[in-house]
């Protein structure tokens, strides 16, 4: 095993651990992400097969297949981060109005009348 | 002569009489505190309803509204343009509002403007009324340059709403309870604009739109949008059709 290849597979372990202690209840989740690691592990133990699926695929590399997966994943990410990120916006906007009209005022003379 | 057959028009609207009370003007102030008091002071002799929302101002308005006759909303985070309007808009309709009626805090409406689209309102003409600049009988003092970011943002309306008209962003305007309780903003940001056409599209308002003098001050000027911010402005709607 070269050095690479025990970063990586130390890595993938790693990030493995740290989802299983978080998702301890998304039984679903978690065998997706056992399955993930997996296959991430024999491809790094046998690259060679990324060439062989790359080949199939009419893409030369494994290596520049895995460069246009991890495009597409990107892009993913950015669309499901940015639809979390509206819905938090949407929550925030909804409380901070919600006090804010609850403490609105009337302010002729300085006396409170809601 | 032109001008003759105008007002008389407008006398005839004049007829129509409004109770200020029943209208609810609508200010989105976001650190604004320069001028504020200003617009504020040129509004009260109308005797509307002035609801001002502070949409978390870094120094918050409070202190330079006090024991003026206003209603005061904070928001305690700055959330937009888009937001600050539907608070107050929200607010004004608990307040059992007739008429609203939303109103640029940095003094470039004039306060006698809004009769003269309060009054297309009342007779029956439209659902919503909002400012132009463009139209014939409005003034403005633009630069070239602004002029030409507002042809293109009409077209860029025209593209997500369905609706051309000759005024792409104005902030005045004014709606029905009806109409009000219809429209929902959503775009927190500078969206809003171009969110509230495609609304008055969809659940069907009567729209129009009425000529306005716009005086645009060294102050509103570097307030107002930029270059960069329209751009953020067609991200946010191209954003919103695909996240709805």
């Amino acid at each position: 095993m070269s050095g690479i290849q025990i970063l990586l597979i130390g890595g993938v372990v790693t990030i493995f651990l740290y989802y299983v202690f978080r998702l301890r209840n998304a039984l679903i989740d978690l065998l997706a992400l056992f399955g993930f690691a997996g296959l991430a592990i024999f491809f790094i133990l046998f690259p060679d097969y990324t060439n062989t699926i790359a080949g199939k695929l009419g893409v030369g590399r494994g290596a520049d297949l895995l460069f246009y997966l991890c495009i597409l994943l990107f892009i993913f990410i950015i669309v499901k981060l940015f639809a979390r990120i509206r819905r938090l916006e949407k929550i925030l906007t909804d409380h901070v109005r919600q006090t804010a009209k609850s403490d609105a005022q009337f302010l002729d003379d300085n006396k409170a009348k809601d | 002569m032109q001008d003759s057959s105008q007002g008389f028009i407008f006398t005839l609207f004049m007829l129509n009489h409004i109770n200020p009370k029943e209208v609810f003007v609508v200010i989105p102030a976001y650190n604004e505190n320069a001028i504020i008091q200003s617009v504020i002071k040129e509004l009260l002799p109308c005797q509307y309803n002035i609801v001002v929302v502070d949409d978390g101002s870094v120094k918050s308005l409070f202190p330079l509204l006090n024991k003026m006759p206003v209603y005061f909303i904070r928001h305690r985070v700055n959330l937009g343009q888009g937001a600050a309007l539907q608070t107050g808009i929200d607010f004004a309709l608990s307040k059992k509002a007739s008429y609203i009626v939303t109103f640029d805090a940095d003094g470039q409406h004039q306060a006698s403007d809004i009769d003269k689209l309060l009054q297309v309102i009342i007779n029956d003409k439209a659902d919503i009324v909002s400012g132009s600049r463009f139209l014939k009988g409005a003034s403005h003092n633009m630069s070239f340059k602004r002029k030409s970011l507002l042809q293109i943002a009409r077209y860029v309306n025209f593209v997500f709403t369905g609706l051309l008209l000759t005024d792409a962003h104005n902030g005045l305007r004014t709606m029905t309870k009806e109409a009000a309780n219809k429209i929902q903003i959503r775009e927190n940001g500078m969206a809003h604009a171009t969110e509230i056409l495609h609304q008055i599209k969809k659940k069907r308002l009567r729209h129009r739109e009425v000529p306005v003098n716009i005086h645009y001050t060294d102050y509103s000027t570097k307030k107002g949008q930029t270059l960069v911010s329209s751009f953020r402005i067609f991200f946010d709607l191209l954003l919103n059709k695909i996240f709805k």
